[in-house]
């Protein structure tokens, strides 16, 4: 079982400080992205292209975020061969910086489509709120997976991995109002297929969280609980 | 302590292995409640053990945890030591090691042991395979250079030395010793060997010779290694054995013990913190 | 600034001496100087030995010289032994007058030789009572026997009692020919006698004796019934026949020789006539060139290394005792190896290591301290008298009273040094166990060798150097022991050989001689003191080499070892 403080304990301080090091950087790299969803969730609520330009700008930090974590890992685990909690913490912040890049990817999906958003006439503002409601969710999933990752709080990263399921039933209503929505005017299907895209980018951003989360359990318990249903991930979170 | 059921680890090891090599782990060594005092100083508590057969089980933990005072109760090395005294069961094949009847020679036969420093007697090469033999009496050259040949080969080290046999063996590398010694030792055909260690002195690449060599042979004898290196027991093992302070704190198939150990004193040691 | 810093400096500068003590080369030039006496001491000793010993087989100009002293002069003939200068006081007090004015005088001593007519061989003379000093070429040098050099000129040669050839004025060569031709011939002869009085009567004495022995014995079982007698009675004829045989043959070698002889004039001008059969050799010294003086000087110290010793070991050769010294060095060394091996064994690898143990490691170390006598004593007591006595009551009751193994002999002095020289052997042998690695004892060990497998084919190989070197500190101490010989077997002059040919070859019970036991009676017990130096210093330069030559041996044998088995260091 790894407690909070556990890589502060090792017998070299150099490999405390490396491990701490990395954490921080993902740490700060998961606020990073979190900013990017909710400004580039705003920009399209807002339809604010200045906005959302900025966010697809801030893309390119996120990447570079990406590659450093990445090495740094790559450098302790050649240099220091990590075992056990240290290899779960390493291979763990390893997959949470792949599943933060891609929401930050998602995050600039969302910030073009409220470039074009920005452009069309302001059409029925009335559809944004699937939009804002599941990036409402979404966005306390990615704080709570990234809040679980510093507190290495299990409870927490059930709570959204189970939280998961919810966004996706979420999803799948908005699609379906959405897809209504068309049918009834056949106007409104380009921008709402710009909507549509949005709503599967959170969907996706939501999926990555519960990555997030699942790596989370991973690196506390050793568990591995990618696939398995609520339930069971609840037992066997328990049973250990 | 809990005794660790071996059927659910041998299931468990058989899938993550290919399927070429996939024997019945069937337990060749079971401790039972094994003591070990030193006079009044008690080195070992209440071992309770299986070692599976044909595969590489490894002893790790500190320097002075028992692991090799564990190894050396398996072929009775520790006999040798004044004052030393065991109890509880140490079972080879369900017979008990340490029954009064039992031949300690003929024992040692069986449960052959490679120590950490290269131990090549001043022979020459070819003496020193040939030395078990020798000490059973066997004498034919017909068979001895059978044997000898054989022995190199499986200890990978026939091709190195085939053309200086009858040189001695201290002109040998400290890797080529060591695998000297390993081919003395199953010279003998034993069903157990022991490495105690059997790496610590070497360099690097023999390290890895060493270790291919475990990998080669554990298809044909029961393997126990005492390492301080992890990372060795993690390379070639199939099963490990964590020892702290004389007691078997962990014992758990080497994938588990090495990603996801059970106890924080195992997790402490392997990963280098403050225990 | 500057000013400041160079005060500094300079307050802190050391007293000089302070400073070279403690750079540590006074230590340095201690051990230089310790290693410098050491050599020199090794060194000086050898040159000592070798210049004073050897320098007596040179065969030496003689001096013709007239000594004038009180309006008596006399005639003398000598080789010059040493030149010493003496304080005139000493000599005005010995009732001498001295010409000379110094307060020191020259005075020499001079090896005359000729001790049946002049009574003493060595006398001092005063240097400035020499007149002229003369090299004469014809002056001779015969080795006698008997009474020592012969120093004269040759005068005539008879043989066979025949009228004597006498030198004429052209005849002198031919004359010393005809001497050299009779001394050849006498010598061949006394070898053949030689031959058949050691060889073969001395077979037929041991026969004799085995057949006493025998019928003794018989006696003693009373076993001794008339076929027996009468078959030993035959068997003792025949001896005795051959015996006979060999008398006669003897007599008539002698009768060939006896009448040999050759006239001489000594220095004061007296002539006599001397038997050519006591002749060693003669030689004109003076004529000889370098290469002759050489030919003969190995040709003595030959002699002196392979003849036996003759004149109360004064003249001739020291085999008897080199051969004594080494036989009873490796006798010594076959009964100790074994012996201290498998006692340090057993300290070593079997016994527990508890106080017992501790206990007679410190005996077996101390007892390396016994001085060496007391072994001698311990011998005696023990070996000879109780061992020896028991044995004999036992296995040589024939021979009564006449003791075979119940005296000192050569079996006693190899045991009692043997006992000497064990604690080094067991100290050494357990210093090679205790280093031999763990790891190899574990690793035969564990091939399923028992513990005497692993001792037999792994621990004493190994161990063997270490053996070797406890063997050669013993041989070095051994051979050079002295004291508890004369107490357990040596003697000063032994008839036979303790290895011949007469079975069982190998004669334990024989006493023996010794080389260390040769200086000292030669040294200090000889009648003749001046003549026996040189050859003291001889012997003792031989016992150095011999020693020598038996620790190069063992060393280079130990070597050998230790390179095969060379422990196990990376």
């Amino acid at each position: 079982m790894l407690q909070q403080d556990s890589y502060k304990q090792h017998i070299s301080a150099q490999f405390n400080a490396e491990l701490e090091s990395v954490k921080n950087h993902l740490l700060e790299m998961g606020g990073l992205v979190e900013q990017q969803i909710g400004k580039a969730v705003d920009a399209l609520l807002n339809r604010d292209s200045g906005l959302a330009e900025e966010v697809i700008a801030g893309d390119e930090q996120v990447n570079d975020f990406e590659i450093s974590v990445d090495e740094e890992c790559f450098r302790i685990l050649a240099r220091r061969q990590p075992a056990a909690s240290d290899l779960r913490l390493v291979l763990a912040i390893s997959k949470v910086t792949t599943d933060l890049e891609r929401i930050g990817d998602e995050a600039s999906k969302i910030a073009r489509q409220a470039v074009k958003a920005s452009e069309e006439a302001a059409s029925s503002s009335g559809s944004f709120t699937e939009i804002r409601h599941i990036s409402n969710h979404v966005g306390e999933m990615l704080r709570h997976a990234l809040d679980a990752f510093a507190r290495l709080d299990v409870d927490m990263a059930v709570e959204t991995v189970i939280a998961d399921r919810s966004v996706d039933s979420e999803y799948a209503t908005a699609m379906r109002s959405l897809v209504t929505f068309m049918m009834e005017d056949p106007r409104t299907i380009g921008p709402v297929l710009g909507q549509m895209w949005a709503l599967r980018s959170l969907e996706r951003v939501g999926d990555h969280a519960c990555n997030i989360a699942e790596s989370v359990i991973y690196l506390v318990r050793g568990l591995d609980v990618r696939h398995v249903e609520p339930d069971e991930l609840i037992n066997q979170v328990e049973d250990k | 302590m809990q005794t660790h059921a071996i059927d659910i680890q041998a299931l468990k090891r058989d899938q993550a292995q290919s399927p070429g090599q996939a024997s019945p782990a069937e337990t060749s060594l079971r401790m039972e409640n094994l003591n070990l005092f030193y006079n009044t100083t008690q080195a070992l508590f209440d071992i309770n053990l299986e070692i599976p057969r044909q595969r590489v089980t490894a002893f790790i933990g500190p320097s002075g945890c028992g692991k090799s005072s564990l190894l050396r109760c398996i072929n009775r090395m520790n006999d040798l030591v004044d004052g030393c005294r065991v109890d509880g069961r140490l079972l080879l094949e369900n017979e008990d090691v340490y029954d009064r009847r039992v031949d300690v020679a003929a024992l040692r036969r069986r449960v052959g042991m490679v120590f950490q420093k290269p131990n090549p007697f001043p022979k020459s090469i070819y003496e020193n395979v040939a030395y078990g033999l020798r000490i059973q009496g066997i004498n034919k050259k017909r068979i001895l250079d059978e044997v000898v040949e054989k022995s190199l080969r499986a200890a990978a080290l026939w091709e190195e030395v085939k053309d200086r046999l009858h040189e001695s063996a201290l002109g040998m590398s400290g890797g080529q010793q060591q695998r000297l010694v390993i081919a003395r030792t199953i010279a003998v055909e034993p069903e157990v060997l022991l490495l105690d260690e059997p790496a610590s002195a070497l360099d690097p690449i023999s390290t890895l010779k060493i270790e291919e060599l475990i990998y080669e042979l554990k298809s044909r004898y029961t393997i126990v290694i005492v390492t301080h290196n992890m990372q060795q027991a993690a390379r070639v093992s199939d099963m490990t054995a964590f020892m702290y302070m004389g007691k078997l704190i962990e014992y758990d198939d080497t994938d588990t013990l090495f990603t996801n150990p059970e106890q924080k004193q195992t997790e402490d040691y392997i990963t280098g913190r403050y225990g | 600034m500057k000013m400041i810093n160079e005060q500094d400096l300079h307050s802190e500068r050391a007293p000089r001496v302070n400073a070279w003590v403690r750079s540590g080369e006074p230590l340095i030039w201690l051990n230089a100087a310790a290693v410098s006496v050491s050599v020199i001491a090794v060194v000086g000793l050898l040159l000592l030995l070798a210049v004073r010993g050897l320098s007596h087989f040179w065969p030496a100009d003689v001096l013709a010289v007239t000594v004038s002293y009180q309006d008596q002069s006399r005639e003398l003939l000598g080789e010059v032994v040493e030149e010493v200068e003496v304080a005139g006081v000493q000599l005005r007090e010995a009732g001498i007058e001295l010409q000379g004015p110094g307060p020191y005088y020259k005075r020499t001593l001079l090896k005359q030789g000729n001790r049946d007519f002049l009574g003493t061989d060595f006398t001092w003379l005063i240097n400035e009572q020499f007149g002229e000093r003369r090299l004469p070429p014809d002056v001779m040098v015969v080795e006698r026997l008997e009474w020592g050099n012969f120093y004269g000129y040759l005068r005539g040669v008879s043989r066979f009692n025949a009228p004597e050839v006498t030198v004429a004025a052209d005849g002198a060569a031919a004359t010393w020919q005809a001497l050299q031709g009779l001394i050849a011939d006498t010598v061949a002869v006394r070898e053949e006698i030689r031959h058949i009085e050691q060889v073969d009567i001395g077979a037929i004495n041991y026969e004799l004796e085995r057949l006493r022995l025998r019928e003794r014995r018989l006696e003693l079982e009373g076993g001794l019934d008339a076929t027996a007698a009468a078959d030993l009675a035959s068997l003792r004829a025949e001896q005795e026949a051959r015996f006979r045989v060999l008398q006669e043959q003897l007599y008539v070698l002698y009768d060939s020789i006896k009448d040999h002889s050759y006239s001489a004039e000594l220095a004061d001008g007296r002539v006599v006539r001397l038997p050519i059969a006591k002749v060693v050799r003669a030689y004109q010294p003076n004529t000889m060139g370098v290469f002759a003086k050489l030919g003969m000087y190995s040709e003595r110290l030959w002699e002196f290394l392979t003849a036996e010793p003759r004149e109360a070991n004064t003249e001739g050769g020291i085999f008897p005792a080199m051969f004594g010294t080494v036989l009873m060095v490796i006798l010594m060394s076959i009964i100790v190896t074994p012996f201290g091996v498998v006692a340090a064994v057993y300290l070593r690898e079997y016994a527990s290591q508890g106080f017992i143990t501790r206990t007679i490691r410190v005996a077996v170390n101390n007892l390396a301290g016994v001085p060496s006598i007391v072994y001698g004593v311990f011998g005696l007591g023990f070996f000879v008298y109780f061992v020896g006595g028991e044995l004999d009551q036992v296995f040589f009751p024939a021979a009564l009273p006449r003791p075979t193994f119940g005296t000192p002999g050569l079996m006693w002095a190899s045991l009692t040094l043997a006992l000497l020289t064990l604690p080094v052997v067991i100290v050494a042998t357990e210093e090679g166990l205790a280093r031999i690695p763990k790891t190899l004892r574990e690793g035969s060990l564990a091939l399923g060798a028992t513990r005497a497998e692993t001792l037999w084919r792994v621990v004493l190989p190994m161990a063997s150097p270490a053996m070797m070197t406890g063997l050669i500190l013993a041989v070095a101490r051994a051979a050079g022991e002295v004291a508890p010989l004369m107490l357990v077997g040596v003697v000063k002059l032994a008839p036979t050989l303790p290895l011949d040919g007469n079975y069982p070859y190998l004669h334990l019970d024989q006493k023996f001689m010794h080389l260390g036991f040769h200086i000292y009676d030669v040294g200090f017990q000889s009648p003749n003191v001046e003549a026996a130096r040189p050859l003291v210093y001889a012997t003792a330069l031989l016992l150095v080499l011999i020693i020598a030559l038996l620790n190069l041996a063992a060393v280079s044998l130990r070597n050998r070892l230790r390179e095969r088995y060379k422990s196990l260091e990376h």
